[in-house]
Parts: structure tokens; C-alpha cells; sequence
């Protein structure tokens, strides 16, 4: 198994650095961490280049593009059943308001926003977050309700840090289904239960000491069972 | 009787020869007694109502098109482009890599990273490809993202632009000619043939005039399906393969008698009077695949 990485990881790992495999013609089955696999950037293209070899890897180019695309997330993931809660593709403040109500959270769908999210309480609010989130209205964004509360955990191979065991175990099925090895999960709690908003990149500032340590201690695990990668 | 969606944005009425081929697409749909409305981004919910979608507004992964097709496949419906052609077609990179690896014809290509644009490795892709190099953003259409390099110094300058967004880039050798041949490909077989020629003094279909930031096009010249040679028809289809079974144009050039694939499109352009009309079957065949 190879691990391409992008981050500077604990533990005497054999791993690679992304420009380096890019180069090369390894066939082996291939993990893949960055903390950004965002279309078009080299996590992206790693996991191009292992796929275009013929590797398993995660993870795959299909499930980056289609994780970062708020709609299409929760889509697979209703799908899945995973809880989501109702969500509108839309540039009309109308229709958001006639649909949803407020208050409301909106992530981006455009080319050019991909990390954070704005909340509206009220109409005038949403306008200002439509019109920041839409770029003065030229893109669609993804409407969601708030219905709780809303908060952002890291996840590492599904796992997060945090002692909730809702929160924990959609991380978990969100992995199963997504297989993105580092990420941040957006999720609402609404009486008791998690539910999923958004996936987005972590910056690399984000990435705390134990961060790092529990990453190479999932990616030791995964190397000691084998299995993983087969699915 | 099938319900088709088909997906456009307002920029796809813009120009009369399009919109003309869209109401060509909803007569064709009808007389063959389907069901045929224009769906925009305002009601992409609606999608569950249909069983096929037809996409014409520009496709991208990051565009609201991907939502739209991604939608429709997850659901069910038949959809051109499918969420996998509109991946592969969107990023250079990805369909230059499958033409390597199932041996494509193709213009000769290095890809270069970020990381590795430093003097030895300029002058390594000069001494493979020679110079001038033609250097693509992956994402490029239109035309828009694709300039040539004859020295380090703007070989450097482009790059850095294209970086911007991309963190790997393809470079070709520079193959100039007359024109492109632009084959017309539906579900493995040729649909219609044209000439898009490059304007003269230029070297590529869609060129800016000097000084000016608008684009000028090459004539389109219809030649019909039959009337080419076998071996055009035959790589075009070739490249289609490694992609998908939807509906593409395959961008090809005739180098010393032989034809080298340039790239494959999905959502192809179709103009009313251009692309069809040597190949006037094209909307009925179109709307058979998607009602099939
Ligand atoms: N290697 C090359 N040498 C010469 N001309 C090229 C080369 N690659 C592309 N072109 C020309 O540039 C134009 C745009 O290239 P293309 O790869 O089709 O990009 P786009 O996706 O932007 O249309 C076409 O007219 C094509 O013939
Ligand atoms: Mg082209």
C-alpha cells in the first residue's frame, strides 16, 4: 500500500510526496491525504493519476468532486441514509423563504468559494448572504434550514475528536460512503440527532499536532489490515 | 412518450443560430410525441418529474450543469452529458491520460506540476516538443485557455496564469493547421462532420484579434458524415470510447496524412445551419437516444 501525502505525518510511515508519484508509474494500491483535495488541485490530480494507473485509492476523483458539491452530497447521502435535512438549489431569496423559511444556512455552489457558510436570520440578511455567496447573484448556492445547532468537527477517516457519539457515527457513515481521509464535516444537532450540512478542505493551520498523530495512526491501522482498500 | 428536461441558462439564447437549434431539438422531441421543456437553474428541483435531461448550458465540475446531471443520474434518468463524460471531457488532463493509456492518436503531450517548473524541466519539454510548446489550462473551452511559448520567459508567464487555478497543466507540441476537423459522435457512432476553420493568420478556431478582447470565429463548413475519410471517422470514435457513450465533439487535426485527436467535448456546440446542415438527422437521432 502507498501513502501520497501532501502533510508532514508522525510515525516512520514509507510515504511519498504528491509531485513525486505524479511523476511515476507506481501500481500499488494508493491512500491519498491532503488536506485539500479540491477539484483541480494536487489532491485532486493524485488521486487522477492513481486511478488513470489502475490503483485502488482513496480517495476516488468521483467521490472528491461530488463530496465538495453541497447538492450532490446531500443527494448520495439521503440516499444513503445519512440524515440531511431539506435543502433548495436556488438563486431566489422567494423561493428560500416560500420553501424553507428562515432562518436558514446557504453554502456556495460556484467555482470559485469552497470553504465556510452563512447563516440568515432574516430577509435582509439573506439577501446580503445571497449576494456574497452567489457573487452578485451569478451563481446558484445551497439552501439548508437551521433547525438546531450548527457547528464544524475534523474528521479523519470518519473518526472526530469529540465526545458525541451522534456526531461520531455520521462522521463515520459519511466516510463510509465518501471515503475523504481529512476533511470538516458541517452538521446540525436538532433535538438529539447529527445531521449532515456540508464537506469541506481543512486548512492546514487546522491541523493540530495530535491531528497529525491520529492520521498516521489510522493510516498504520489501514496498512496493518489490508482490507480497506478493496472495497 | 419520455419528458425531457432540457437544462439552459440564459446565455444559450443569446445567439439566434443556437437558439434556433434548441426549438429545432423541441420540435424534433414532439413531432416524435415526447414531451420536451426548458429547464432552468430556477427550477432544477423539478428534475425528479422528467426521465431524461438534456444538458446545453456549459458543463463543468464546478458549475451548476455537474449538479444538474449528477442529479439526474442519481435518480435514474438518462442524461446527456453524464456526470462521468462531463468529468473526464472538463479536465485536459484527465482524457490526455486516457488517450495515453488506450493509445489514442494525439498530438505529442507532457504534463508539467506545479512543483516541477524550474529551468531543467522547461528546457527538457522544449528539447521533447521543440518551439514553440502550446500550453492548456485543463478547464479550457472556447479556445480561451490555450496559448503557445516559444522562450523560458513566456513559458513562465503562462504558466503562472494557468497555475493560478490548476495545479497541473498540459503542454503539446505545436501543430498548426488549416483547420480542425470536428466530428460529430453519439453513443459510438458518427452523428455529423464539419471543418472549423482557423482564421487566417491565426492559429487557433477561436482567436483574439489584436488589442481587442473580443473573439473571432473560423467558419464552420458542414461536410457530411459520408463524404470523409474512414480513418477520421475511425479515430474520432476511438477517443469517444475511452470516455463515454454520450453525445461529444471530437476535435482532430490532419498531420502528413493521418489524424491526431486534439481533444473530445462533450456538450458539443449546435448551430442551426452550421453543424446540422449536411447532417440533418442530427436532432431526431439525438432525441431517440434520450427518449430511448
Ligand atoms: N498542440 C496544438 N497545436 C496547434 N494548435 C492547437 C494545439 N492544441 C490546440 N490547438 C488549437 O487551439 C484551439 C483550442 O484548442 P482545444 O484543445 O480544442 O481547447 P478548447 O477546449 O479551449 O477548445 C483549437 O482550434 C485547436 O486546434
Ligand atoms: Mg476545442
Amino acid at each position: 500500500m502507498l501513502v501520497v501525502s501532501s502533510i508532514d505525518l508522525k510515525e516512520n510511515l514509507r510515504v511519498m510526496k504528491p509531485s513525486k508519484f505524479l511523476a511515476s508509474t507506481i501500481k500499488e494500491p494508493t491512500i491519498n491525504i491532503n488536506n485539500d483535495y479540491r477539484y483541480l488541485k494536487t489532491g485532486y490530480y493524485v488521486s487522477l493519476h492513481a486511478e488513470i494507473l489502475g490503483n485502488m485509492v482513496i480517495p476516488s476523483c468521483e467521490d472528491i468532486i461530488d463530496s465538495s458539491r453541497t447538492p450532490i452530497l446531500l443527494l448520495r447521502a439521503e440516499k444513503a441514509k445519512i440524515p440531511t435535512l431539506p435543502f433548495l438549489v436556488t438563486d431566489s431569496v422567494k423561493k428560500i423563504i416560500a420553501e424553507l423559511g428562515l432562518p436558514v444556512v446557504l453554502f456556495a455552489v460556484n467555482p470559485f468559494i469552497h470553504e465556510g457558510y452563512k447563516t440568515a436570520k432574516n430577509k435582509s440578511a439573506l439577501y446580503r448572504a445571497m449576494k456574497s455567496l452567489g457573487m452578485n447573484y451569478k451563481f446558484t448556492v445551497c439552501a439548508q434550514p437551521v433547525k438546531g445547532e450548527l457547528f464544524s468537527v475534523k474528521s479523519f477517516f470518519g473518526k472526530c475528536q469529540i465526545n458525541d457519539e451522534e456526531v461520531c457515527g455520521l462522521a463515520a457513515k459519511v466516510y463510509a460512503l465518501f471515503r475523504i481521509p481529512v476533511c470538516k464535516l458541517h452538521v446540525q444537532k436538532v433535538e438529539g440527532k447529527a445531521y449532515l450540512c456540508a464537506l469541506q478542505p481543512i486548512d492546514e493551520q487546522e491541523l493540530s499536532k495530535s491531528d497529525l498523530e491520529v492520521i498516521s495512526r489510522e493510516i498504520l491501522l489501514i496498512s496493518q489490515q489490508g482490507d480497506h482498500l478493496s472495497v | 412518450m419520455s419528458k425531457i428536461a432540457c437544462f439552459v441558462e440564459k446565455y444559450n439564447f443569446s445567439d439566434p443560430r443556437e437558439e434556433a437549434a434548441l426549438y429545432n431539438f423541441k420540435n424534433a422531441a414532439e413531432k416524435a410525441g415526447h414531451q420536451f421543456n426548458f429547464l432552468f437553474r430556477e427550477n432544477i428541483a423539478e428534475i425528479p418529474k422528467y426521465n431524461a435531461v438534456f444538458i446545453r448550458a456549459t458543463t463543468d465540475p464546478l458549475f451548476t450543469a455537474y449538479i444538474v446531471s449528477k442529479t439526474a443520474w442519481e435518480l435514474g434518468l438518462k442524461v446527456v452529458d453524464d456526470p462521468e463524460s462531463i468529468k473526464i471531457c472538463a479536465n485536459k488532463i484527465h482524457q490526455y491520460a486516457l488517450f495515453e493509456k488506450y493509445n489514442v492518436p494525439r498530438i505529442p503531450t507532457v504534463f508539467l506540476s506545479k512543483d516541477d517548473l524550474h529551468h531543467k524541466q522547461i528546457k527538457e519539454i522544449f528539447d521533447t516538443l521543440g518551439k514553440p510548446a502550446v500550453i492548456k489550462a485543463p478547464y479550457t473551452s472556447f479556445s480561451r485557455y490555450v496559448e503557445k511559448a516559444a522562450c523560458e520567459t513566456s513559458f513562465r508567464d503562462v504558466t503562472k496564469r494557468f497555475f493560478k487555478k490548476s495545479d497541473v497543466l498540459a503542454i503539446q507540441k505545436f501543430t498548426p493547421t488549416a483547420f480542425d476537423w470536428r466530428v460529430g459522435v453519439l453513443n459510438n457512432d458518427t452523428l455529423y462532420v464539419c471543418k472549423y476553420m482557423i482564421p487566417k493568420g491565426k492559429w487557433k478556431h477561436g482567436a483574439k484579434l489584436r488589442g481587442k478582447p473580443t473573439v473571432v470565429w473560423g467558419r464552420t463548413v458542414a461536410v457530411g458524415k459520408q463524404k470523409v475519410p474512414e480513418r477520421l471517422k475511425e479515430v474520432a470514435l476511438k477517443a469517444c470510447s475511452v470516455i463515454g457513450k454520450g453525445l461529444y465533439g471530437v476535435d482532430l487535426k490532419e498531420v502528413d496524412g493521418d489524424f491526431v485527436v486534439v481533444e473530445v467535448n462533450d456538450n458539443p456546440s449546435i448551430y442551426a445551419g452550421y453543424e446540422d446542415s449536411k447532417d440533418k438527422d442530427i436532432y431526431q437521432r439525438i432525441i431517440n437516444y434520450l427518449s430511448d
